[in-house]
């Protein structure tokens, strides 16, 4: 039958292992393939998912849908529909934004005309009060809106261009005891400055 | 290069020479504000006056109106003081004058001032002051709880100066006018 020596065998052997490993490193690489595939693809789904919580209004704050953003264009994924989705969510995030400090400054407007308006009465006040104790004590009830009794107070008197000419610098201290005892206000507010609690730190007056 | 220096420094030399003449230049409209400022230091000083002298003004308000009122004069500012019953005006400092306005011998001390207005307008003197003169009547009324009443009217002449200061606050350069007031002289006393 057949004569098979042992050189030959050997050969045999050695073809049918390299064989084997061609075909082992062949599989190896189709399913590392496969494996990127899939992972780009779950990273391509979950970018989606993240872009449309971002449009959808899914109860996240302005900051996380920032963070969400980033984190998605970290992917750094390429496909067209994904790049077209984070302009949207950029887009949408802008106008939250510009929204966010409208309404911000709307209050602060809204604050400050109200302490404007406030600081106000209390002058009025002060300047017709009945008695020096009236007097004294809508001064302390105002004074409580300052960082300070020593709180600049800055009258001008000219203001044409850039140039402004102001009256001696005083305090409000010392100015809500000036309408105390000239009783009368002559002059209206012109700039409010407030320190990081909310009061005010700095008060311009202007002339009437 | 030096010759680009020199150029640099002509052009930084313009632009300050231009804004320190902005600066200096007093328009008739600033005019109009510093004149009206130191017009209304007189009718302050007017109102000051009246406090201490009002035997209603508590002692310890008397004192501190007293202190605002001397931030309104010069330093060495005189009072002219006269009175119908002699001929001789007597000048104190300003701080005795208060003093002993705040201490007469009236149960009720009734001071108003009125007519006021610039004698003499504020101009501009060489130091860069601005000096003017303002006339003021006051009229005087002390009675005492005998029914003892003196009454009179005096006109003086209180001089002005004004001047431009600059001070920092908060880190900004603010640029006011200082406005001091000088000798109040009387010029004449009547009934």
């Amino acid at each position: 039958m057949w004569h098979i020596n042992k050189k030959t065998f050997i050969l045999v052997l050695i073809s049918l292992f390299i064989g084997a490993g061609i075909t082992g490193c062949k599989s190896k690489k189709k399913l590392a393939r496969e494996q990127a595939a899939m992972e780009y693809q779950n990273k391509v789904e979950t970018a989606k998912k993240n872009l449309k919580s971002i449009m959808e209004d899914n109860g996240f704050t302005l900051r996380e849908k920032e963070r969400i953003l980033q984190d998605t264009k970290d992917m750094n994924l390429n496909e067209p529909e994904i790049l077209s989705m984070i302009r949207e969510a950029e887009e949408k995030i802008k106008l939250e934004k510009a929204e966010i400090r409208a309404k911000e400054e709307k209050k602060a407007a809204k604050e400050e005309k109200g302490t404007k308006e406030t600081l106000e009465m209390y002058f009025n006040d002060i300047a017709a009060a009945p008695s020096v104790d009236m007097a004294n004590r809508k001064a302390n009830q105002a004074l409580d809106l300052f960082s300070s009794p020593q709180v600049p107070v800055l009258i001008i008197i000219s203001r044409s261009g850039n140039l402004v000419d102001y009256d001696r610098p005083t305090t409000i201290a010392r100015y809500l005891n000036y309408l105390k005892d000239q009783k009368k206000n002559l002059n209206r507010i012109d700039n409010i400055q407030y320190d990081e609690n909310g009061k005010i730190s700095e008060l311009e007056l202007i002339k009437n | 290069m030096k010759r680009i220096s020199y150029i640099l420094m002509l052009f930084i030399g313009f632009g300050l020479t231009q804004t320190l003449s902005a600066q200096d230049e007093i328009t008739p409209e600033r005019k109009r504000a510093i004149d009206s400022l130191a017009m209304e230091k007189i009718r302050d000083l007017g109102k000051y006056i009246s406090i201490i002298g009002s035997k209603e003004t508590p002692f310890s308000e008397a004192k501190r109106v007293i202190d605002r009122t001397l931030e309104l004069f010069v330093d060495d500012a005189q009072m002219g003081v006269s009175s119908l019953s002699r001929e001789e005006i007597k000048y104190y400092p300003v701080r005795e004058y208060l003093e002993r306005l705040m201490l007469l011998n009236y149960d009720n001390v009734t001071i108003q001032w009125f007519n006021i207005q610039y004698i003499s307008d504020l101009e501009l003197q060489p130091d860069g002051k601005y000096v003017g003169v303002i006339t003021i009547y006051q009229r005087f009324e002390g009675t005492s709880d005998d029914g003892l009443v003196y009454k009179d009217t005096t006109k003086k002449d209180i001089t002005v100066y004004v001047e431009r200061k600059e001070t920092q606050i908060g880190g900004k350069l603010i640029g006011f006018w200082d406005v001091l007031l000088g000798d109040v002289r009387v010029i004449e006393t009547m009934k």
